[in-house]
């Protein structure tokens, strides 16, 4: 009757969105009066593995086919199902990011389990098993109920706290017999983004809009991001005028992030960027025009010209970094 | 090749949202509805534009909903796409939702599904996902990029940390996201043809959802901003450390 | 009057002795599905490719204009009305209106596309032989050509028909050669079709002829520095013995001037709904800024001198826009009467245009008053910022100006106005002397206090437009029997005329439309709208007893003088209403909304 919950790695690195999953699950596990099997898929060491008794696994089940390093959605499948079959669990636990995204409702559909993706709360038991999650865009919530027996959770990064205990969970190896078909999907090459931190994940981004002028003079805010450690970020007139990669952008119809801090530089705030960046939990706002309409949805608000603050504001964070070292 | 492109209906993207019946829905009066952006102007377009390629010979799109989602279908038809199918059923569980899509194109049979990588009003992004297992296909998820030749789709996508770049046979379901294609307006003359396009209203099959939502919440409102002088970038970075506790 | 039943039609000018029943007029809340569809792409094509240009657009980058007006042909804006068998859409008058609200917004990209889809396509449209039009309307409609329209010249604006260019027939016959200059010509620096007016010889009356920017003898000169719409081409053109090959002749000779004033009675309404699609934009645009501006620790959408100044924005947009579509509406059932008649399409078109040209010049003087009225509100809302050039409203403000000076001046059209009225009644169109007659008689009779009146929703508003017209009929009855053939001279009254019967015509309509709208919607969901309507008639009243008094006291005397005075006031007289809170309900929408909503 175990919980279990799928943890992610990247080249055998556990990040820390898996350690959020893993306590979120345990908490649950508590809550239902079962206990918490983590499952890990292709390369890793079994001391990253036993870690995750730090954030409240009792369990792990590794099936350690290699084939399973890339993301394949039936083969994942696969391997959750047999996990959960083992451990005979009736609430499975994903990340709601692109793996647990690309796995999780396939699983959900092969077990006929309600599923709520994007999570951000435990689930309450007093009305069923009710969800709190964003919709619209994070203009609203919307509590969910999970009609069925099993239960699919897909939680939202960042949104629930990870603090490492102590504790050592039991590796145990599960075989998983797969067919050809269970990699269909063939990966022809991978080009990481290296060296810099992932948007989606990132907990510190630095945005630019228009108001950063043209490309060139985007030196000085990834100066600001790198003192940071910060993810770069951009919005949509930037990316559509290829000052920056679409990658960077973020907004209703680019990525989403939920980081720790967002810093919107030169970025006007309209609803649809905002859309993209309201899970932020610390909005700083860099703008020339008092009246940007960002500044409404900003916890810290500067009227100032970019080109000047923005060294400014990297000086100040390299000198508290001294500091604090 | 035929495609299917699922199409949803969602609220235009400022609309203020405003809850009724002791917040238990919400409120619809005066919603201008859109096509979901990502399954217009990346799913869609995309499709549409595999077509004037030549690659694809039948473009359908599919949405679930009531008579009211019928503008909307429409305009996408607008767009571009030879027939569209509108499944008589009002749900927002992705289980039921996916079922009833999913049973129509077992039917039919489709090479190629696309869809948005998540609507913009539930933000789920599990339809597709949820499609692909119902029908036993294989499933490429938040595609940046989708060419397809001789039954074999070369495939984009955004992976933790990169992008990857995937082959897969045909049948395939694909989520698609930013990059895929550029957005589009509908001309007159698909305006004037959407109008002449079969738009066919199919009864649901029998699915139950597994899921329900109780109620909605609005966000409370933020906190007032505390603005701080351009000079003193010193403050800002000790509030974000002591008050904010973000660095 | 009160005896007339209301019907179905009226004809063009009868507005001001017939009643109209509210179910006969097209209200813009009944576009169907097609129609919002083309009025989202209009919106589409302004927000993704237009409004980000706009600076780009005003400084004259080369070739951005053309190449925009070849992305709206590819998307086939410049085709809507064109008939389909000449590479248009064949859409109705009114959708093609709703087209030109839309991108009415458009700044100077605006005025290249009225010009091109108007008096650059519209003179071979409706005046070309077969061959004319087969050989140039769909390239028109396409946009694979741009149109321009060569009308005035230096000493020659508002006076089309005394310019100097002249045309004589070549050695051989076979060619025209054109000889003058032409200025303010829009679109000239990429039009490559243009429709030139000339006389031929000696003649009386202009003539019209097509010609293409290769033909021999045309050059132009450099773009004109202008107030504003900077981004829209404007140049002189010149002909020297431009040879112009002679079935290039458009239509008859001597028929140029009643092309060119046919065309503008298009070009007229046209106008209105250009500027009414400007003024929305312009309006969200305040709004938006008032929600976001905070001074004193509020919006300045919170006070109430701001909140009144986006009330009256709305209400005179909305009643403008009321207008234009019941026009619209006239003209394109006055037109399918033609064609039911025998008439073939384009004749009838053009006369089914001709016979609400009354209409259309009150409307080209409405709309674009109301723009110029809603720009300059905004700039004040906008503050210093509105002074900026930074902010959007400099742009607004300097481009809406010149809408009151093309087309006609609203000068030249207020005398138009009355004058077609007039001219209509001697003609014996339009029966305005029983009615005048009628109110002349119940000058002297007890007023008739309408105790009787059944109390509907709108039967006070239908009461003082009654009454509206009665005070027209009467002071217009009055100058024409004192002034008699001064009366031309007269421009001070005639201009006091015309704006009487501006506020009269658009006070109907929007009364109607509210009537509509309730009926189809329930009174319930049209409050803003009932509050528009009842403040719009409620100034209407004040602004026609002054324009009244004003003429009256130019011309007549003694008791006569006194008696008309004294029925002026009876026939302007409204009821006490509560102006400030209707006007606080319609801001308060607009607010809510974030946007022009109604």
């Amino acid at each position: 009757m175990s919980v279990i919950v799928l943890v992610e790695h990247t080249g055998g690195i556990i990040k820390k969105k898996n350690f959020e999953a893993v306590q979120y699950a345990a908490q649950i596990a508590k809550k239902t009066a079962t206990t918490l099997t983590a499952v890990v898929l292709g390369n890793a060491t079994n001391a990253e593995m036993e870690g995750l008794g730090a954030y409240g696994a009792q369990k792990v089940l590794h099936v350690a086919d290699t084939r399973l390093n890339d993301l394949h959605a039936r083969a994942y499948c696969k391997a959750l199902l047999a996990a959960a079959e083992k451990e005979k669990s009736k609430i499975i636990i994903t990340l709601h990011d692109i793996s647990g995204r690309t796995v999780a409702p396939r699983v959900a559909v092969q077990l006929k389990a309600g599923i709520v993706a994007g999570a951000l709360s435990i689930p309450d038991l007093e009305k069923g098993f009710v969800i709190k999650k964003a919709v619209f865009s994070g203009k609203a919530f919307a509590y969910v109920n999970i009609l069925s027996d099993v239960k699919v959770i897909m939680l939202m990064p960042n949104a629930f706290p990870a603090v490492k205990a102590e504790g050592k969970a039991v590796v145990e190896q599960l075989a998983v017999s797969f067919d050809e078909k269970d990699f269909g999907v063939k990966v022809k090459s991978i080009d990481k983004v290296t060296g810099e931190v992932s948007l989606a994940d990132a907990e510190l981004v630095v945005s630019g809009g228009r108001g950063m002028k043209g490309p060139e003079n985007w030196g000085i805010l990834e100066d600001l991001a790198k003192e940071l450690g910060a993810a770069t970020a951009c919005s949509r007139p930037v990316a559509d005028s290829h000052w920056r990669p679409h990658h960077e952008h973020v907004g209703q119809t680019g990525g989403t992030v939920r980081p720790n801090l967002y810093i919107a530089v030169g970025i006007s705030g309209a609803i649809q960027h905002l859309a993209g960046v309201n899970g932020s939990k610390t909005i700083v706002v860099i703008n020339k025009d008092p009246e940007a309409p960002f500044f409404k949805a900003a916890n810290y608000g500067i009227v100032g010209d970019a080109m000047e603050v923005l060294p400014r504001l990297t000086a100040a964070v390299r000198k508290f970094k001294e500091q604090h070292k | 090749m035929k495609i299917l492109v699922c199409i949803s209906q969602v609220p235009d993207t400022s609309t203020k949202i405003v809850l009724k019946n002791n917040d238990t829905s919400v409120n619809g009066d005066g919603v201008t509805y859109i096509i979901n952006p990502y399954d217009e102007w990346y799913a869609l377009v995309r499709a549409i534009e595999l077509k004037e390629k030549g690659i694809a010979s039948d473009i359908h799109l599919i949405t679930v909903g009531k008579a009211n989602v019928e503008p909307v279908i429409r305009k996408a038809l607008s767009l571009g796409g030879d027939e569209a199918i509108r499944i008589d059923a009002d749900s927002n569980d992705a289980y039921e939702t996916a079922g009833y899509i999913a049973a129509y194109a077992a039917q039919v049979g489709y090479d190629l599904i696309l869809c948005g990588k998540e609507s913009i009003d539930y933000n789920n992004g599990i339809t597709g996902t949820m499609l692909a297992g119902m029908l036993d296909m294989d499933y490429i998820g938040f595609a940046t990029d989708i060419q397809v030749e001789a039954g074999v789709a070369v495939v984009k996508r955004e992976v933790e940390g990169g992008e990857e770049t995937d082959q897969c046979n045909l049948p395939l379901v694909i989520s698609c996201q930013k990059g895929i294609a550029e957005a589009r307006i509908p001309n007159m003359r698909g305006i004037m043809a959407a109008r002449t396009r079969p738009l066919k209203v199919v009864e649901p099959s029998k699915i139950a959802a597994l899921t329900a939502i109780l109620s909605y919440e609005l966000p409370p409102a933020k906190a007032g901003i505390k603005m701080i002088s351009p000079d003193d970038m010193d403050q800002l970075v000790d509030l974000l450390h002591t008050e904010a506790r973000v660095i | 009057m009160n005896a007339t039943e209301p019907m179905k039609a009226i004809k063009g000018g009868e507005f001001l002795i017939r009643e109209t029943a509210a179910d006969s007029i097209f209200i813009p809340e009944e576009w169907n599905e097609e129609q919002l569809m083309i009025a989202e792409t209009c919106t589409n094509f302004l927000a993704q490719q237009v409004t980000p240009n706009l600076q780009r657009i005003d400084e004259q980058e080369e070739g951005l204009m053309k190449h925009l007006m070849d992305e709206a042909g590819a998307l086939g804006l410049l085709g809507i009305s064109v008939p389909e068998e000449l590479g248009g859409f064949g859409k109705d008058f009114k959708t093609s209106m709703l087209v030109t609200e839309k991108l009415g917004a458009g700044h100077s990209f605006s005025v290249a596309f009225s010009a091109h889809t108007g008096i650059g396509t519209m003179p071979i449209l409706y005046y070309g032989n077969e061959a004319q039009k087969q050989k140039y309307v769909p390239k028109l409609a396409s946009g694979e050509w741009k149109g321009a329209y060569c009308l005035t010249e230096p000493a020659a604006g508002s006076d089309a028909n005394s310019g100097k260019t002249r045309a004589k027939l070549s050695a051989d016959g076979k060619h025209y050669l054109i000889t003058g200059q032409k200025m303010w010509i829009t679109n000239a620096g990429f039009a490559d079709v243009f429709t030139v007016f000339a006389k031929i010889d000696e003649d009386e009356n202009l003539s019209a002829f097509i010609v293409e920017k290769d033909f021999e003898g045309l050059s132009l000169n450099t773009e004109e520095h202008k107030m504003g719409i900077k981004g829209s081409s404007t140049r002189q053109v010149f002909f020297n013995d431009c040879k112009v090959p002679v079935e290039n002749l458009l239509s008859e000779r001597q028929n140029g001037f009643k092309i060119a004033v046919n065309i503008l009675n298009l070009g007229r309404i046209k106008l209105g709904g250009g500027t009414v699609g400007a003024s929305k934009d312009v309006i969200t645009a305040s709004v938006r800024y008032a929600n976001e501006r905070e001074q004193f620790g509020r919006a300045i959408s919170k006070y109430g001198a701001i909140r009144y100044k986006l009330a009256q924005q709305a209400i005179r947009t909305y009643a403008s826009e009321s207008a234009v579509y019941r026009a619209c509406q006239n003209m394109e059932e006055a037109t399918e009467m033609l064609i039911e008649s025998g008439l073939d399409e384009t004749k009838a078109k053009l006369k089914g245009t001709e016979q609400y040209a009354i209409e259309a010049a009150i409307l080209k003087v409405h709309a674009s008053e109301v723009l110029d009225y809603v720009t300059d509100e905004g700039v004040q809302i906008y503050g210093g910022m509105g002074y900026s050039a930074e902010a959007p409203m400099d742009r607004a403000y300097r481009d809406s100006r010149i809408n009151r000076i093309f087309e006609g001046t609203n000068e030249i059209n207020r005398l138009l106005t009355v004058d077609m009225m007039l001219k209509r009644a001697l003609k014996g169109e339009l029966d305005l002397m029983g009615p005048a007659q009628k109110v002349a008689g119940e000058l002297v009779s007890i007023p008739d206090f309408g105790a009787n009146d059944d109390d509907n929703l709108f039967s006070k508003e239908k009461k003082y437009i009654a009454n509206f017209k009665k005070a027209i009929l009467m002071v217009a009855g009055a100058a024409v029997q004192k002034l008699m053939a001064q009366l031309g001279k007269e421009q001070e009254v005639l201009m006091n005329l015309a704006d009487m019967l501006i506020e009269l015509y658009v006070s109907e309509s929007l009364q109607l439309r509210v009537e509509k709208l309730v009926s189809l919607r329930g009174e319930d969901a049209c409050k803003e709208q009932l509050d528009i309507m009842r403040v719009y008639i409620n100034d209407a009243a004040e602004h026609l007893a002054k324009s009244g008094r004003e003429a009256l006291n130019s011309f007549a005397e003694g008791d006569e003088r006194r008696m008309m005075l004294m029925g002026l006031k009876r026939f302007t007289k409204t009821e006490d209403f509560n102006t400030t809170q209707a006007r606080r309900n319609i801001a308060a929408k607009l607010i809510a909304e974030n946007k022009y909503c109604f």
